[in-house]
Parts: structure tokens; C-alpha cells; sequence
């Protein structure tokens, strides 16, 4: 089973957090069964099997035919939090890494996706934590992704629905969090379909790198 | 044999629980249970699964028709807490309700793991309660994790029993009493995906480790909560496991 050092407690992803995806599903979120657009940030866990580490090989799912990946600042934390403030919350950040969510392609957010979120290994995070106090400010950062050396997902932080520290603040109040718990703070809408054999690779300029290859 | 997991005089402990309910050391030392905080009995919880309307009569409670398969969530493990600990009630809500579960924990790791092999992988069982707040339900990843991740909302325990002092799960009574008072009664006979059933669904999907949890969902029987409760969840066989209702502003104190 896979293992991550920088992975200790939780992985908190956060969907349906590009403003640009939200302003388009706009009309959808008013049909059944949704009814109504989310008031509140879209979480999901990644558990213990899908951690994974920078530079790994990801297993292609038996019986299925396609996968997508995306990618998304990793916030670590750094000491435990709980109900914290906006205007707190990034005081409470050890640092910053990148992570993949290699997952099914998503058919509704309507029920909890384990069969498409929880596949084995589906979670590289990493490698190197850049510390806190060398990013001023985490809206300022953009997550680049190529697939084969070819760039298919540009994503400004600054585009973000609520961004870094309401994050925080929000998911603090609904979950203590703790060092080594990690928060994905959100992905392109679009997710970048792969192939087997495909290599992956995010980057923030200057802050965090993240390669990974598909199995063939 | 019943295994728990204790906090004694700052120090956390393994002890075992015997049929005259003494809590017992390995070396055969007793322990007062007034000197002990009951902690989560497995000690390193790995993932938790949780089970949504997998009880026919609660799933036409809540209006819903029975699933045609397993509606699985996943609970983070802040929201673990032993037996005889607070749970809280968030300040802003009008309906918060316990749901009395049967936990298969996992005792060796497997992955697509046959129907009939299923129980070879299970350690034993413990009792869960798997409170919801109905107000903050949304038609995104339902139930969401703001309605089932919050801190003390899954109490645990008060013991994991091995498999084969349970025996047959499939006919165990399952109450709830709150105050004292009958409201939730049901029997895992009425458990539409069995334990069987989901480890081989689950082990399909991902690798299931030792420590990880599947909460095999609640019959009907839904009752508010309020601070100053007493919740008794009971299953047959397994244990009966005490939570008392407290105020957002007592549960966290300092950090309100």
C-alpha cells in the first residue's frame, strides 16, 4: 500500500470551486436532483488508500475504460485548527505542495462518488512542502497542468469561489483539523480526460512541482 | 473477547472488557471504570464508511426509496469519540438525530474480496452512532460532509468484540433510548446491503486495511436531540454505547 510523509490525518478536496465552472452550471444546479446551486464549500475525501506519492506510477482501474485527473494546491497544515477566522487562517498553513485527484470521470455531484474518487493510489501529494512564509499570498499562484509535455489546465488561484483562507475557515468549523492534514482547495471544472501510459505533470511557477505517470 | 481502549491517568490503554464488566490490564490489573475516559475502540481508525438508507423502513422514513446500490460516505476521524463522551448539538439547527449502527471493522487487508470470503477479513464489531443534522443537508455528495464530518458526532464503542463472540449478525436487535425512553428499534434482518454484501462492493473499488471501519446504517426511528440528552445506542450481542448531548458552546470551550 502506498504511504505519503506529507499525508498524515485528513485529505479534504474541494470541488466545484472554479468560479467560472459554477457561473456555467448555473442553470443545471436549478434541475433536479440538485434544486438548488451549493450554498456551502463541496468536499470530498480522498482516504488512506488513494495517498500517493510525486514521481508515482498510477494504476489504471480494472474494467474501466476512462480516467481524468486533476490537480490542486495542497494546503497543509500546520498546527491544529479549529474555528478559525478567514483573517486567521493562513497563520495556521505549514506550507504549500501540489496534488493529483486521478479519479472516474464525474457523471453527477449529486451522491458521494467513492467509486470514482477512491481508487487506489489515486492521490499523489507532493514533494517538496514549501513553507508557509515563502508563499505571501496563495491567490497569486497558478496551477499549471500538462499531459505529454503539452499544457492542458491553467487555473489562477484568484479564480476560486472562496478562496484559501475562507476555506479554511469554513472547513475549521465543521472539522478540527490537524498537522498533516491536507485540504485540496479546488481543480479546473473541466477535468483533463488520460490515457494509459500518459505522464502528468503540475506546476506552480516557482513554488511546487508534482509528475506522475498512468500505468500502461 | 471485548477490546477497549482507555485514557488512565493521562496514559492511553489496551484493556479488555469481561463478561462481569471488569476492565482489565493484560497482566490481569482492574481498572475502575470512574478513573477511565472510554476512547474509540480501534486504535488506529483507518477509513470510515457509512452507510445511507440501508435500512428499508428508515429509507421510506426520510421519503426515499430503497437504493439499488450501497449509498456510501466517508467520515473523517474527528468526528470519533468513545463511549460515555459528549457529543454536541450546533446552536443554529432544528433537527439533529442519532442513528444507532452495527460497525464491521476490518482485520486484514484485502482487495476484491469474494462475497464468501468476507468475513475472513472482519476483526470483530462495535456500536456506532452516526448523529445527522438535517438542517445542513445539500444535493452535493448527500449526505455532505458539513452534516456528517463534525467534530464528536460519531461516538464509538464502548468495546470492539472478536467476530466469533458475535456470532450470526443477521438477526440483532438494535434500540436507542434517549432519557431512558424506547425510540428507535429495528434488527440488522432488515439491512438491505449486508456485511458480506459491502466488504465485496468496497474491496471491488479500493483496498480495505485493518482499521478501517464500515457503519452499516439505521433503522427507522428519528427523534431530535437536545443538550442535556442521554443516548444509549444498544445492538445485541455487540454493546451498548452512552453519548450525552451538549451545547456548541460547551463542547468547545475556549475555541467557541
Amino acid at each position: 500500500m502506498n504511504s505519503n510523509p506529507i499525508v498524515k490525518g485528513k485529505l479534504v478536496c474541494v470541488a466545484l470551486n472554479d468560479a467560472e465552472q459554477l457561473a456555467a452550471m448555473q442553470a443545471e444546479f436549478s434541475q433536479p436532483p440538485y434544486k438548488a446551486a451549493p450554498t456551502q464549500p463541496v468536499l470530498y475525501f480522498k482516504p488512506h488508500n488513494t495517498w500517493n506519492t510525486e514521481g508515482a506510477v498510477i494504476e489504471w482501474p480494472a474494467d474501466e475504460a476512462a480516467m481524468v485527473v486533476g490537480a490542486s494546491l495542497a494546503v497543509v497544515i500546520g498546527q491544529e485548527c479549529c474555528r478559525v477566522s478567514a483573517d486567521d487562517a493562513l497563520s495556521y498553513v505549514g506550507g504549500y505542495t501540489l496534488l493529483h485527484d486521478f479519479s472516474l470521470p464525474e457523471q453527477s455531484y449529486y451522491r458521494p462518488d467513492i467509486k470514482g474518487k477512491c481508487l487506489d493510489g489515486s492521490a499523489p501529494v507532493g514533494a517538496a512542502v514549501v513553507p508557509a512564509d515563502q508563499v505571501a499570498d496563495p491567490a497569486a499562484l497558478t496551477v499549471v497542468t500538462q499531459v505529454n509535455g503539452t499544457t492542458v489546465s491553467e487555473l489562477p488561484l484568484s479564480q476560486l469561489e472562496r478562496s484559501v483562507p475562507e476555506l479554511i475557515s469554513i472547513v475549521s468549523r465543521i472539522m478540527t483539523l490537524q498537522a498533516g492534514d491536507v485540504l485540496a482547495v479546488g481543480f479546473r471544472g473541466e477535468r483533463t480526460a488520460v490515457q494509459r501510459g500518459d505522464r502528468v505533470t503540475s506546476a506552480i511557477a516557482g513554488v511546487a512541482e508534482l509528475n506522475n505517470q498512468l500505468a500502461d | 473477547m471485548k477490546h477497549a481502549r482507555v485514557l488512565h491517568k493521562g496514559v492511553e490503554l489496551d484493556i479488555t472488557v469481561d463478561d462481569a464488566n471488569r476492565l482489565l490490564l493484560a497482566d490481569g490489573t482492574e481498572l475502575n471504570e470512574a478513573d477511565v475516559t472510554w476512547l474509540c475502540p480501534v486504535k488506529q481508525p483507518g477509513t470510515v464508511f457509512a452507510l445511507g438508507l440501508n435500512y428499508a423502513d428508515h429509507a421510506s422514513e426520510l421519503a426515499f426509496e430503497p437504493p439499488t446500490e450501497p449509498l456510501v460516505f466517508l467520515k473523517g476521524a474527528n468526528t470519533l469519540t468513545g463511549h460515555k463522551q459528549p457529543s454536541y448539538r450546533p446552536d443554529d439547527i432544528e433537527f439533529q438525530h442519532y442513528e444507532c449502527e452495527l460497525v464491521a471493522v476490518i482485520g486484514k487487508a484485502g482487495k476484491n474480496i469474494a462475497r464468501e470470503d468476507a468475513m475472513d477479513y472482519i476483526a470483530g464489531y462495535t456500536v456506532c452512532n452516526d448523529f445527522a443534522i438535517r438542517d445542513y443537508l445539500e444535493n452535493y455528495y448527500r449526505p455532505n460532509l458539513r452534516v456528517k464530518s463534525r467534530d464528536s458526532l460519531c461516538p464509538i464503542g464502548p468495546w470492539l468484540i472478536d467476530k466469533d463472540d458475535v456470532g450470526d449478525i443477521s438477526n440483532l436487535k438494535l434500540t436507542t433510548r434517549v432519557n431512558g425512553e424506547l425510540t428507535q428499534e429495528g434488527t440488522t434482518a432488515d439491512m438491505i446491503f449486508d456485511v458480506p454484501f459491502l466488504v465485496e462492493y468496497l474491496s471491488k473499488i479500493m483496498t480495505l486495511q485493518p482499521g478501517d471501519m464500515i457503519a452499516t446504517g439505521t433503522p427507522k426511528g428519528l427523534k431530535d436531540m437536545q443538550p442535556g440528552d442521554v443516548v444509549v445506542c444498544e445492538i445485541e450481542k455487540v454493546g451498548a454505547l452512552q453519548t450525552h448531548i451538549v451545547s456548541e458552546q460547551q463542547f468547545y470551550g475556549d475555541k467557541y
